[in-house]
């Protein structure tokens, strides 16, 4: 086949979760997956419609709203040899577990000194836009990835989304999985066998010479736009989407900026301790002497989510505040 | 006899222990298995403080040895036990080598977790024993091993031992609500010993009735006196073979009393927390007295057996003594690899590698709607 015409499929990136989940399940009886209204027809926006019907309620399991308990009931399925997904409806509802993941999932590893292995992948949605307001649209990545023992993966593109769904579900550490809502439309060229995409490996999405920009999750397509506008200006902006953050790919972002000299970083979440300001602090470390310009963090305000359409345009990031940072660094 | 901790303590002694029932031989090796464990809480119990070369919170179990010893005479190798913060007596109750436990509480590299986890976090995989220190969160997790048995159609059952403490935590009822819909088969047992650290059950709950509350769950539940070992043994083999033939889930409520501190060897008692009337009724109840003296009374046992019993666990524990000191501390500082397993044999095994594709920066973010 031609790889071009192989390559010419698209699914939306929510398509693409389900594609993911559909083939881990046909590939492994221990696949399983729970969650609330996973077995409807909706099906938790589309990623989990039909499942039920493929697979049995036995492997696609409605839950009580006990997300605390349903977290380790994954966990103890997985001693037991599964591999569970279990899926949120909103990361605000995931809240009620951070017992079941910060005091057992996380540390279950290295207490049982290397012997006991909890494949769990959870998936958790961050609501954003028409009024999700400040329980929908939590954007919590950071304090997942500084938890020792999880992996947390922020896949911006329907490509990345099946592949690193896929490498969780078949690698032995427990994963938190963080989909932005607004992403799930929206399409890219999604290879139909399962295939991997590795934890720890940053892709540079655009090559470019002047200024680095480093993008999460959803800010990523907004960054894209932003460098095609600059690049009317004649600013030539790489864009780098870590597509993990635990594992964090380090060398890739300092590579970028050693070539760049100068660094944005993009998060759509808080802007004190987050993401934004590990990644900042790694490539000063690493390069500080060398920066031409102080890095710029474009994020949230510290701000809870207000629910008006007036102010959520004020609160949320888009391309004009990345396209004021990347010049904020050629000042 | 009543059971309630409002009226035990005030109660005659106990005197309806009765080997009943029990296999041949049974209630010899339920006496022995109670000497050994309480035995081995002695020794570290006093080994403790005078060389504090055991630098972890231990909470001791002595007092309660009746329902460890009936469960280590029911599960199988591959059931799987898990077990709160005062998890030795289920460790033993699991049949996981004791040594590994003695180093794991000296810290060594031999422990059950290579100095890791400690007495209050310990686990032996290859036991299928499993502790944490926080509560009601191994009995959430124990839920998940039963839906995996059920899921494979094996007649293997989760055992869940934890104290009434954790029935204050919100994780037990969401447990009660599942099991008790989903039929799973898991025990749930519950030493019932009053106090959560030094907080009266009644401090905390409107009634000691856990039992009635959890059936309306859906949940079998009984209560027993539990330092009846014999009784003990009696009603979890029943529950545990119910549970075998898929007719979960079952709560055993054993009402029992620790007789050292909360925690370590301290003693707490400035806290007030239980009166000498009760600290009396309690060891005049040792659940090992109760059954001796029924041994003896039936001729099963005889000053030069119990010797014997004595001397063979004395070598047993100065054996695992000599083990957890003369091992090694561990060195490993290799945190990364501690914390998680870089390779994925199976995900090399299922999946490929792919081309990434060429994400289009010019569409739109997706159309939101309110929900």
């Amino acid at each position: 086949m031609d790889p071009t015409e192989k390559m010419s499929r698209q699914l939306s990136y929510a398509k693409a979760i389900l594609e993911a989940t559909d083939q881990a399940m046909g590939l492994s009886n221990d696949v399983i997956v729970l969650g609330q209204l996973v077995d409807t027809q909706s099906g938790i926006f589309g990623t989990t419609t039909g499942l039920v019907n493929k697979y049995g309620a036995h492997r696609v399991m409605d839950f009580p709203v006990s997300e605390n308990l349903m977290t380790a009931t994954a966990m103890g399925a997985a001693l037991t040899g599964l591999r569970p997904i279990i899926a949120h409806q909103r990361l605000d509802f995931m809240i009620y577990s951070l017992d079941a993941i910060a005091n057992w999932l996380a540390l279950w590893r290295f207490k049982s000194n290397g012997e006991s292995a909890m494949p769990v992948t959870i998936r958790t949605i961050v609501g954003k836009g028409w009024g999700q307001g400040p329980q929908h649209s939590k954007s919590l990545h950071a304090w997942f990835a500084h938890l020792p023992g999880l992996r947390v993966a922020v896949p911006a593109t329907a490509y990345d989304a099946k592949g690193l769904l896929l490498e969780s579900i078949f690698s032995q550490t427990p994963a938190i999985f963080v989909e932005g809502r607004g992403l799930y439309s929206m399409l890219d060229d999604v290879p139909e066998e399962p295939y991997r995409v590795r934890f720890g490996q940053a892709v540079v999405r655009r090559s470019g010479a002047d200024v680095t920009v480093v993008a999460i999750g959803n800010l990523v397509p907004v960054a894209l736009k932003a460098a095609a506008v600059l690049e009317k200006d004649g600013i030539d902006v790489e864009i780098v989407d870590p597509r993990t953050l635990n594992p964090l790919d380090r060398k890739t972002l300092c590579d970028s900026t050693f070539k760049t000299r100068r660094l944005v970083v993009a998060d759509p979440a808080w802007h004190s301790f987050g993401a934004a300001t590990e990644i900042i602090t790694t490539v000063v470390e690493n390069l500080g002497d060398k920066l031409k310009a102080k890095p710029v963090r474009v994020t949230l305000p510290d701000s809870h989510t207000p629910m008006s359409m007036s102010l959520e345009p004020e609160y949320y990031v888009d391309e004009s505040d990345v396209i004021a940072a990347v010049k904020q660094t050629l000042a | 006899m009543e059971l309630s901790h409002k009226t035990l303590s005030k109660s005659p002694r106990y005197a309806e222990l009765s080997l009943d029932g029990l296999p041949e031989g049974k209630a010899i090796t339920l006496f022995r298995q109670m000497l050994r464990l309480r035995r081995t809480e002695e020794a570290l119990l006093a080994e403790y403080h005078p060389a504090e070369e055991m630098r972890c919170p231990i909470h001791f179990c002595i007092g309660q040895e009746a329902v460890p010893s009936a469960l280590s005479q029911l599960v199988r190798p591959d059931d799987y036990m898990f077990s709160h913060h005062r998890s030795h007596g289920y460790y033993f109750a699991k049949g996981a080598p004791l040594r590994e436990l003695f180093a794991e509480i000296y810290g060594r590299a031999t422990g059950a977790n290579a100095g890791k986890a400690g007495s209050q976090d310990i686990s032996h995989s290859k036991s299928h024993f499993y502790s944490g220190a926080i509560l009601a969160g191994a009995v959430s997790i124990a839920v998940g091993a039963a839906l995996g048995f059920r899921y494979r159609k094996s007649n293997q059952v989760a055992i869940s031992g934890f104290g009434e403490g954790a029935t204050d935590e919100g994780a037990f009822w969401e447990a009660m609500n599942y099991t008790g819909k989903q039929k799973l088969p898991i025990l749930f047992v519950i030493e019932n010993n009053r106090y959560a650290t030094f907080s009266d059950q009644l401090k905390r709950q409107d009634s000691d009735n856990i039992t009635e509350r959890v059936r309306t769950f859906g949940v079998r539940a009984t209560k027993i006196f539990g330092n009846d070992a014999a009784l003990a043994f009696r009603t979890l083999s029943g529950e545990i073979e119910r549970l075998r033939q898929g007719d979960g889930p079952s709560l055993v409520e054993a009402y029992t009393f620790r007789w050292n501190s909360h925690v370590g060897p301290e003693d707490d008692g400035a806290n007030a927390y239980r009166t000498p009337e009760e600290m009396k009724f309690w060891k005049d109840n040792c659940p090992i007295s109760l059954m001796e003296e029924r041994l003896r009374e039936s001729s099963l046992l005889t000053d030069a057996a119990k010797a014997s019993m004595e001397a063979d666990i004395a070598a047993e524990i100065a054996e695992n003594f000599k083990f957890a000191k003369g091992s090694p501390f561990p060195k490993d500082t290799e945190w990364r690899r501690m914390n998680y397993e870089d390779a994925s044999p199976l995900a090399d095994k299922l999946l490929g590698v792919s081309a990434g594709g060429t994400f289009d920066q010019n569409q739109a973010e997706a159309k939101l709607g309110p929900y």
